[in-house]
């Protein structure tokens, strides 16, 4: 059923070696290759037949969904919508993830809708990987959105990474918290090449006592190039950071633009933002340890996207 | 084992009045330094010690002289294989890293990331905690607990030589004293030689060869009691009268 391409790719963007334990649900090509419900997490088709729907019974602690997409099929643009429904008190992980081989010369792609709504006092923590790798030039495109919306003391954790490989990213993150609720969004994304992304981020504090973290860590090899968008919006009493770095090396580029909205007179909200090459005074000091200057320029590099 | 021969460096002196004249922060700089030894190297600010520390790790690069170190030249060698020959060094304000860890670090000095090993090693180093090695080196760190990570991942080496700038900055008054017992237990144990640039009286007390540096140029070589009459006088201002006497204030 999974041919050792599908393994590679399901290996990198959702640490699996074949098929998972417990809830899954794998999509190749725009199609569904394998299923697996729950008795707490149920899986189905939308109405539309255009994606999934998740849903998790209030009260399910501990237990992880796998909903990989894996493309290998040239000229194929693959859309999904899914929806993740968190039950009231539940503590689950979903992990999501695209993998696309490209082998030929037409483009590939895929753009995946993921929506949540976390119940009351939930906690979710979701990873999503993208990865392309394949030896075909067709160029390979992901645009994922996020949709958070979290209840009165809800909790959600994101990490969302593209690894490499893709040559156009469109990533579009949007939240919406409730009081007393925690948004931690950590973006990894590195490029090389030719390649662009582009990450927007519009997160609303709407509920008193809530609070965000938007982390982004880019790194721009070859001449590729990256570009941040962050709004932190405001309505209450709350706490918002956006913390972004970027990485150049050799002559990416890149441009960040944090936004701060306070809208309410107790709002607490700050940035950091920088852009630059690796500091010396890091490679200097790895480099007294033993390292080549390649070697630290890359283990300064995983540690910051780890 | 080291064996720096007329060492040189200089800057272009941006804002001299003769725009783009050198500035020679190191003049001159000769001496032997004996395997297994002591040596504080101390001055006035600005009196080249950190800039000849960095010479002999080849982080500056020389401008004349040369540097052998166990008989061999390295004069042109990077500051990797320096490292990898032997040669370990603290830096005055270590690096801030986003994403590793004293773990990280620790297991890149060491070569290994065996957790038995690496608590064996801050043992060995007994002023971190055994809680430190998963703290991450970045700038929530306070100033003495990034030294003492410092520290830690200089010894971790192993060195023939290691070299500290200002082992102290930030240390509290109760870290010094373990502090300097590690440094000579380091240097009996394994017979490291040790060079440490320190004003702080702890560390020349604890060696065994005081050299003192001023203006570039090794101004004493020998034990304290004899180097103290110097650094008192050298403490004084030494700020150079330009223009006219009223213009000038003493900001000590």
């Amino acid at each position: 059923m999974l041919d050792a391409l599908d393994k590679n790719l399901l290996r990198t963007v959702a640490d699996l070696e074949g098929i998972p334990k417990g809830a899954y649900n794998i999509r190749k090509n725009g199609k569904l290759l394998a299923r697996e419900v729950s008795a707490n997490i149920n899986i189905e088709s939308n109405p539309e037949g255009t994606g999934i729907v998740v849903t998790i019974k209030p009260g399910t602690v501990n237990e992880s969904v796998h909903i990989p997409v894996i493309l290998s099929q040239a000229g194929l643009y693959d859309v999904v919508y899914n929806h993740f429904i968190i039950g009231e008190g539940s503590d689950v992980t979903i992990i999501a993830g695209c993998g696309i081989h490209c082998g030929g010369v037409e483009p590939e792609g895929h753009a995946g809708i993921h929506e949540f709504h976390v119940g009351r006092k939930a906690k979710v923590t979701y990873v999503e990987k993208h990865f392309a790798t394949g030896p075909g030039r067709g160029r390979r495109t992901l645009n994922p959105t996020t949709k958070v919306l979290l209840a009165e003391g809800a909790q959600a954790e994101m990490e969302l990474t593209q690894m490499g490989g893709v040559d156009e990213a469109n990533r579009t993150n949007e939240a919406s918290l409730g009081p007393g609720s925690v948004l931690l969004i950590t973006e990894r994304v590195m490029t090389d090449r030719d390649q662009t992304a582009v990450s927007r981020n519009d997160i609303i504090l709407s509920g008193e006592n809530s609070r965000a973290n938007m982390i982004s860590r880019s790194v721009m090899k070859g001449n590729s190039k990256q570009t941040f968008y962050a709004t932190i919006d405001a309505l209450a009493k709350c706490f918002g950071h956006i913390e972004c770095d970027a990485i150049i090396i050799d002559n990416g580029t890149n441009e960040t633009i944090p936004a701060l909205k306070a809208r309410h007179p107790d709002a607490e909200l700050t940035h950091e933002a920088s852009i630059g090459k690796i500091a010396s005074d890091q490679l200097t000091k790895l480099m007294s340890l033993g390292l080549t200057y390649d070697e630290a320029v890359n283990r300064i590099i995983q540690g910051f996207l780890k | 084992m080291l064996d720096i021969k007329s060492l040189c460096f200089s800057v272009s002196d941006a804002d001299g009045i003769e725009g783009g004249s050198l500035r020679t922060i190191v003049d001159r700089f000769s001496f032997t330094f004996e395997k297994g030894k002591f040596y504080a190297i101390t001055g006035p600010n600005g009196s080249g010690k950190t800039t000849l520390a960095k010479l002999i790790m080849g982080i500056n690069p020389v401008t004349s002289g040369k540097i052998f170190f166990e008989g061999k030249d390295i004069t042109e060698l990077s500051i990797t294989d320096r490292a990898r020959g032997g040669i370990s060094y603290s830096f005055q304000q270590p690096a801030r890293f986003k994403g590793l860890t004293f773990r990280d670090l620790l297991a890149m000095a060491s070569g290994t990331d065996d957790e038995t090993k690496l608590l064996a090693l801050i043992r060995r180093v007994g002023i971190c905690s055994l809680s430190f090695l998963d703290k991450p080196v970045d700038s929530k760190l306070s100033g003495g607990e990034i030294k003492k990570i410092e520290l830690a991942t200089t010894i971790a080496r192993n060195p023939k030589l290691a070299i500290y700038d200002e082992p102290d900055t930030g240390i509290d008054l109760w870290t010094i004293g373990p502090m300097v017992t590690l440094l000579k237990k380091e240097k009996d144990d394994h017979r490291t030689t040790t060079i440490v640039v320190s004003h702080n009286r702890a560390f020349l007390e604890a060696a065994d060869i005081i050299l003192l540096l001023n203006q570039g140029k090794l101004a004493y070589v020998g034990n304290l009691k004899d180097a103290l009459p110097l650094l008192t006088d050298l403490s004084i201002c030494n700020y150079r009268v330009c223009g006219s006497e009223d213009d000038v204030g003493c900001f000590r």
